[in-house]
């Protein structure tokens, strides 16, 4: 209705401005019969109105769009009533909404096709990976040892590379099951053994056997990869232990990975889990990406799962992944039946 | 002796595959071309196949599928697919297990042994233990056995790994590093422990007469030092 007035104003102060005047041109001329001129003055406002009451019935539809801002593409299809100007602004829509849908269509294909040929072009190099790894089996010398650090680099890398590009399709790729927590932090620990060992750091382990949660195992191993892998690297030299532990806290359960390492500054601790923010202390490491806690948060958010984090410098980080209520081992369950 | 069909075309790994098993008395087939997996597969009649997933022309799955009609023999997928869906895709084609790349040879001989022994009872699988031999003094990994002059003394498993590792690298020496990622599987292993094991170790050889023969190298780590040959 406001815009409908703001709309027409103009309209009916022109049309009252040539009322004014003609009936002055008349009485200028010497014509005056008050009567006659307000009963033809009324018949003209009376028209006038009953035009714009009718130009508003048949065009609200449209003046109620323009008014409400859009919150989806799909909102550019529906229809507006059927006068010329009504259609006109309908097909006006649509074929904008046209336009972009085909240009999305061809950005997400396009992405589509990256993401594929990313993820195929990580199992490509898992080859000369796979080549690598085998061919320094049996070799026990310190060059081996370097160049086994390298290959790990490698695999690091091209596994992130390769879980971020599977969170574009991240729908299609998970599989939500109870999972042992202690069973998940074991083979994460074990991956990461030779990083743990090279850098004089040891996780002691404190997570029971009775904790199962409901999650996706892949995901969730790739998400205690990186906090693992961030644990160690902060603490090498500064302390020789990592702590894992598994508690419960209200309903949820709780995964608490804590270093006694070098703690990140309190200006940095907002941003950590933002996209490539590496901070003070990936300036002064290598291998800081800044990709690790985003893509933990990211996942986390997807799973359904939180992702908490304290740190203090000096002092060293903790990180706590929280889920929903714990999955009852069949031992509970025997144990609630009886 | 039982016979392996390899279908790998990356040639480095299938080489290095090879030579491993034929260590551990397999014999070795493998496909040199890719659209006659079959005809190689019905001249050698291998008792189990490892295949990989990403082949030219066809791929493992197809041949999987292909070689089930004619055989029940064990099929190993090798892939660099880690996924569970894909996984499972090997298994629905007929697949009997699925290792990942990279892997370790130890995983891969565990699983074909595994395999062979469930497909055709234990007399098959060819029983070539591995051992380590230096100057007389000989390790059977599989018995956790150490054997010197006539005398025997028995190992836990941890103690066999840390000798293993001392022997094939006889006489260089083993970083500390080393010994702590062969020993650290399941259970993880600290510095502590790591000493622990190695005075057991020099124990046991110790009851066989072989006194100090680990050596501390410092800053560097253990040496095996074979003195008894001078004597």
């Amino acid at each position: 209705m406001r815009l409908f007035l703001k709309d027409q104003w103009p309209f009916a102060a022109f049309y009252l401005v040539q009322l004014v005047l003609l009936i002055l041109i008349f009485s200028l001329d010497g014509y005056w019969n008050p009567s006659l001129m307000t009963y033809a003055a009324f018949l003209a406002l009376f028209f006038a109105a009953g035009f714009l009451v009718m130009r508003y019935l048949t065009h609200r539809a449209v003046y109620q769009r323009l008014s409400q801002p859009i919150r989806s593409l799909e909102e550019l299809t529906q229809t507006h009533g059927n006068s010329a100007f009504s259609r006109a602004f309908d097909e006006y829509n649509l074929e904008q909404y046209r336009l972009y849908k085909e240009q999305l269509h061809a950005y997400e294909s396009k992405q589509r096709d990256h993401n594929i040929f990313i993820q195929q072009w990580v199992h490509q190099m898992k080859t000369p990976i796979s080549v690598l790894h085998l061919m320094l089996q049996d070799e026990d010398d310190d060059k081996a040892e370097s160049v086994r650090e390298e290959v790990d680099r490698l695999k690091r890398g091209l596994e992130m590379v390769l879980y971020q590009s599977r969170l574009e399709c991240f729908e299609q790729d998970f599989l939500i099951e109870p999972v042992s927590l202690r069973s998940v932090v074991q083979q994460a620990v074990a991956e990461n053994k030779r990083y743990f060992i090279r850098n004089k750091v040891y996780p002691q382990l404190q997570v029971d056997e009775k904790w199962r949660v409901e999650s996706d195992e892949k995901w969730l191993l790739f998400m205690i990869n990186q906090v693992l892998t961030n644990a160690v690297r902060y603490s090498a030299g500064k302390s020789n232990a990592v702590t894992i532990r598994a508690y419960e806290r209200g309903e949820k359960v709780v995964l608490e990975i804590q270093d006694y390492g070098i703690g990140i500054p309190p200006e940095d601790i907002r941003r950590v889990f933002q996209p490539y923010f590496t901070g003070e202390n990936g300036r002064k490491y290598a291998e800081s990406t800044g990709m690790g806690l985003y893509l933990v948060k990211e996942i986390a958010k997807r799973l359904a799962h939180e992702v908490e984090l304290d740190s203090a410098v000096g002092e060293g980080t903790t990180v706590r992944i929280l889920f929903s209520a714990a999955v009852p081992t069949l031992q509970d369950r025997k144990a609630d039946e009886s | 002796m039982s016979t392996i069909m390899i279908v790998e075309d990356d040639p480095k790994i299938k080489q290095l595959l090879q030579n491993q098993l034929e260590k551990y008395g397999f014999r070795v087939v493998n496909v040199e071309q890719f659209d006659r997996v079959m005809s190689v597969f019905a001249e050698a009649r291998p008792d189990l196949v490892l295949l990989d997933v990403n082949l030219p022309k066809y791929d493992g799955f197809y041949w999987c599928r292909q070689i089930r009609q004619h055989s029940n023999c064990p099929i190993l997928f090798i892939s660099a697919r880690e996924s569970k869906m894909d996984q499972v895709m090997a298994l629905e084609n007929g697949a009997d297990d699925y290792i990942t790349k990279p892997f370790d040879y130890d995983v891969v001989l565990a699983k074909i042994r595994s395999q062979l022994r469930r497909a055709y009872g234990l007399y098959a699988s060819p029983d070539v233990e591995r051992t380590v031999e230096v100057a007389g003094l000989k390790l059977f990994m599989e018995r956790l056995e150490l054997n010197w002059n006539e005398q025997r003394v028995e190992l836990s498993k941890k103690e066999a790994l840390l000798l293993e590792a001392l022997m094939k690298q006889h006489p260089r020496v083993v970083s500390r590093e080393r010994l702590l990622e062969k020993l650290w599987d399941e259970q993880f292993v600290d510095e502590n422990t790591l000493n622990v094991y190695i005075t057991r170790v020099r124990g046991k050889l110790k009851d066989i007469g072989l006194e100090g023969a680990v050596e501390t190298v410092r800053g560097a780590g253990y040496r095996l030092k074979a003195a008894w040959e001078e004597l």
